[in-house]
Order: C-alpha cells, then structure tokens, then sequence
C-alpha cells in the first residue's frame, strides 16, 4: 500500500521526481516520488531501507541513477548558491578534528558566506548548548556533543531547508529531548526539517507526518495514524484494562466486531477489524458487567507496528 | 576570497600535525644532511677540491633532493588534502556550501602547495647554505629555491586530485614518481619534459649561474630548456588543468558512498 498524495507536500521547497540510485548491482533507493515543505516530516525506515541515500540525493551529495530532485525547483549540483538555504547533518561523523567547536562551526559560516562568521557560530553553540566545550577540540567530543556540533554547523547560516540524518543517534534523554524541541520550533517558524530516523519513537515524538521507506520504495506516507487506519486490511490490535478482565474478556468472545480476545497479566488483548464498532461493544458490556475501564488504545498505533507491517507485507 | 582562504586554512591545520610535519621535515632535510656530512668529513682533504663539493652538490640536488625529496613530500601532502575530506566523510560539510567548485579546487591545490613548500623550501634553504658555505658562492639559493617552489606547485597539480579519485594515491604516486618519471622519464627525453621535478629544475638552472647547467647530467632534464618563466608557465597550466578537473569531478561525481 502506498498512500500517494500524502507523500507530497502542498508547498513543497523539495522535490523527489521518480528517484532511483543503484550502485553496481544494488538498487538503494527505487522510483520515489514525493516532496517536503514547511514542517517538519520524518522520514523513516529500518536500517538499510535507503533514507541516507535518500537525504544524500536531496542535498545533491550523490546524483540520482534515475529521476531528479528539485530544491525550490532547481537540482541543487547545478546551482551552488541553493546551498545557502539548505543546512545538513550527516550521519556519519563528517569533523574536522583537530578544529575546535567554535572554529568548527565559524568555518561553516565562512563557507557559507556569513560576515560575521565568529559571533554566529559563538550563536549556533549556544542554540545546541555546546558553549562550554566551543574551545575544545572536537574530535574529543562524545557522540552526542559531536552530533550538537554537526547540528550547530548545520544551523549556522540559518538555511530554510534542514535535512538531518539520524541526528539524535548518540544523545543522551535530555539532549535528545533539547534537539527535538529545537527541530519543532525551527518548523514552526516555517523551515522544511526533514529528520530521517530508525527509532520510531523518537519520531513519533517530533512529528506526525512521515515518510517511510523500506528497501529502497516509498511504503507508506502521511500522518502517523492515518497511515495505520489506510491499512484496513489487517486487524488492529487493541489493549484494554479494567478491574474484571476476565469477565470483560469472556463476554467479548463471539461478538461480530470481535476477531479474538485473550488476557495476559490482566490485560485484555483484542483482535479487531472494526475499531469504532469494538469501542461501542466494549462500553455497553463495560457498563452491564459494571466493570471499570482505565484503558483502551490500540496496541500497534506506533511507528514500530506500522514499519513492522511494512517489512513484513513487501 | 574568504572561502578560498578559510578552506586554505583549515587544510593545512587538518593535514600538516606535528608528527607528520616532523617527520616530513626530516626527509625533505635529508640531503642536506648528505651533504653536510659530505663536507664535514671532507674537511681538510686536500683531494676533496671546491669543484668536488660542487660536484657534490649538484649530485645531491638533483639525485636525492629534487628528484625523491620534494615528489615524496609532496605526494604525501597534497593526496591527503582532499583525500582525507573523502576518508574522514567531512566531504559533505565542504562541498554542501554556496562555494563554487573552482575555488574549492583552487584552494585545496594551493593549501597544498603552501603546506609542502613549508616542508621542501626548508630543505632546499638548508641545502643551499651549506653548499653556500662550503663553496663561498651563496648564488645558488635562490635557484634552488625557485626550483623547489616551481616542482612542488606541479607536484600539487598532480597529486591533489590523484588523493581525491584513488584510494592508493601514494602508492600509484610513488609509482609515478619511481618508475615513470626517475625510470621511463631518465631514458626517454620526451617523457622528461612532462616530468615535475625536471620543470622545477628547469626554473633552477635558468636562474642559476651556468656552472650548474654544466655540471648537469643528461637524464636530468631531458627535453627541457632551462627557463625560470617556462617552467613556472608549466606549473601554472598543469595548476589550471588540475582545478578543472577536480571542479568537474566535484560536480559530475557521487561525493559519498
């Protein structure tokens, strides 16, 4: 299933045209089409699934084998100065170490053409709260601070465009939790962040629009639980807690908008195809049973049930 | 220009650390050595005359200092400037900036060429006052000089974007180095003519006085005319043709994997 018009953003900065990128004999990435605006969109897929690849393309770092990416209409390779509007953070280390933070990220915003490339660095460390170690040189920085660091030399010039690959990938709770705050604000304030992920929670977190990819194809696109609900071919799964489970469940047996039930340390897990008509089953037998509920949520409303469905349906 | 010169800078602060400049300073120092233990252990032998430690000299340039010091030097700077942006995956930080390719490419080669001269300029300085020294005739440090300046900047040319498209740039380079320019280059008078080492000295014995010239073997430039203007004209076009070519591959190529 591919939901095809959520994968395309109604004022799209960039543009993903029928892209495919093999190397040699392995295809990483096959005929994705989609786009990103405004916001901020998760793009999501297990490891190997071709998001870098992806985000290397969209950036211009590696040419499509097929297709083409636009950025505000133009591929990024044949005009440099688009560079000014976009801000990346690679996924791998990409430092120079012998630099410190602070020379780090002012070379950055030399590159980028920047004035006063010292006092917007000395700006950027302190958005991602690096102040105390910019006179540190980075390659003795932890994973998180460099990740901070990479976050910083992306923001420095204040690109329209941010595309962040695995950028919590070594951050501690609270830092991870500064950086996804920080990612929200600068969508709010009408950038394109597009943060691609493996951890479904910590995108589940930031946003409810996503992209995923599996094996290198588009499968899934748009909001969290629409994309869940487009999936009306499988059961959903759903948790429901309340003081007499045993009894609940027992009455739930036999019921149309019941698939199967069973209780597992006092939870009641059922197995449904009609989820509106499960709660209206569940609150009459609730009430005639006179049992409490405290819960009742689907189970796989996450990112991880949805991927993995995804890798398990191709 | 404030590109160009930050991507200079950085360069050279990533690529020359203070194990390597050390070590790379021995080496481009080693026929001065040579040559001053020559002279010192000669001290006093009447048999050993001024045109001996000429002899010596000129022997000591171009067989060792010209010929293996500066191209080794050279080699092991100029692959790394853009070869560890590649290794170290930092390419995407340089090139993903509203900096035209030409002035990555510009930048990267002369970031080079300043960084190995700092390396090749001090050994060709040492060289020469010694023989200064020993033959009481200092004409001979500003040829060398110009000379070494001239073959690394050609050696930059070459090296810089071998570093970046080859991942066993000093290996093919010292292969380049030994067998094609010192081995098929030695016999083959044509081939010495596009060799880096036999331009730079050219630039060295247009400037220095003829005895030099003299005293040259034929292996040593082959095809070339001694000229200081030429050869610093050679550099410059193999200068231009290498920032070419790496604007085109910056452009036409995938910069990672």
């Amino acid at each position: 299933m591919t939901v095809a018009s959520p994968a395309f953003a109604a004022n799209p900065s960039v543009e993903v045209d029928d892209v495919s990128k093999w190397f040699g004999q392995k295809v990483a990435v096959s005929g994705v089409s989609c786009s990103f605006g405004p916001g901020l969109t998760g793009l999501l897929g297990p490891n190997g699934a071709g998001k870098t690849t992806l985000l290397r393309m969209l950036t211009g770092l590696i040419l499509p084998s097929q297709g083409a990416v636009l950025i505000k209409g133009q591929p990024p390779r044949t005009n440099v100065a688009r560079y000014r509007e976009i801000g990346f953070v690679p996924e791998e280390s990409a430092l120079y170490t012998n630099l410190t933070g602070q020379e780090y990220v002012a070379y950055a915003a030399r590159l980028s053409g920047i004035s006063n490339p010292d006092q917007v660095a000395r700006r950027a460390i302190d958005i991602v709260e690096l102040g105390d170690a910019s006179d540190r040189a980075v390659g003795g920085y932890s994973k998180g601070m460099r990740q901070r660091a990479k976050v910083a030399a992306a923001l420095v010039h204040d690109p329209e465009i941010l595309v962040l690959d695995e950028p919590l990938n070594g951050t501690d709770p609270v830092q991870r939790a500064h950086l996804i705050t920080l990612f929200q604000e600068l969508a709010s304030r009408g950038n394109t962040v597009i943060v691609s992920s493996h951890v479904l929670q910590e995108v589940e977190r930031m946003t409810d629009r996503v992209i995923a990819i599996v094996d290198g194809k588009l499968a899934a696109a748009g909001d969290i639980s629409a994309i869940r609900r487009a999936m009306s071919d499988i059961p959903y799964r759903v948790a429901v807690d309340c003081d007499r489970p045993r009894q609940l469940g027992a009455a739930l047996l036999g019921n149309d908008a019941v698939n199967s039930v069973s209780v597992e340390d006092g939870r009641i897990h059922v197995e449904t195809s009609d989820l509106a008509g499960l709660g209206k089953v569940i609150a009459g037998l609730s009430r005639d049973l006179d049992t409490r509920l405290s819960r009742f949520s689907p189970e796989d409303e996450s990112l991880e049930s949805v991927f993995r469905y995804l890798v398990g349906r191709r | 220009m404030t590109a160009f010169i930050a991507i200079g800078r950085v360069t050279i602060k990533q690529t020359l650390r203070l194990r390597r400049a050390i070590g790379l300073l021995l080496l481009a120092g080693a026929p001065a050595f040579m040559y001053l233990m020559a002279v010192l252990s000669t001290r006093g032998n009447l048999e050993f005359s001024d045109e001996n430690a000429f002899e010596a000299f000129v022997g000591i340039t171009i067989g060792t200092f010209m010929n293996i010091a500066v191209p080794v030097v050279t080699l092991i700077i100029a692959t790394s400037v853009l070869g560890d942006e590649r290794r170290d995956n930092t390419m995407s930080f340089l090139v993903l900036r509203p900096v035209s390719r030409y002035t990555i490419a510009a930048a990267k080669i002369f970031a080079a060429f300043v960084e190995t001269f700092a390396v090749t300029g001090i050994g060709a300085l040492a060289l020469s006052l010694i023989a200064a020294f020993r033959l009481d005739d200092f004409r001979y440090i500003a040829p060398l000089l110009a000379g070494t300046a001239v073959a690394t900047a050609a050696y930059a040319a070459v090296f810089v974007p071998l570093g970046y498209l080859l991942k066993r740039a000093t290996l093919i380079g010292l292969s380049y180095v030994f067998i094609w320019e010192n081995g098929i280059g030695a016999a083959v008078p044509a081939v010495a003519g596009i060799s880096p080492w036999r331009i730079g000295l050219s630039a060295t014995t247009g400037l220095a006085p003829e005895r030099f010239v003299d005293e040259l073997p034929t292996f040593a430039t082959g095809s070339i005319t001694p000229g200081a203007g030429g050869a610093a004209l050679k550099a410059l076009v193999l200068f231009a043709i290498s920032v070419g070519f790496i604007s085109v591959f910056l452009r036409n190529r995938d910069l990672a994997n």
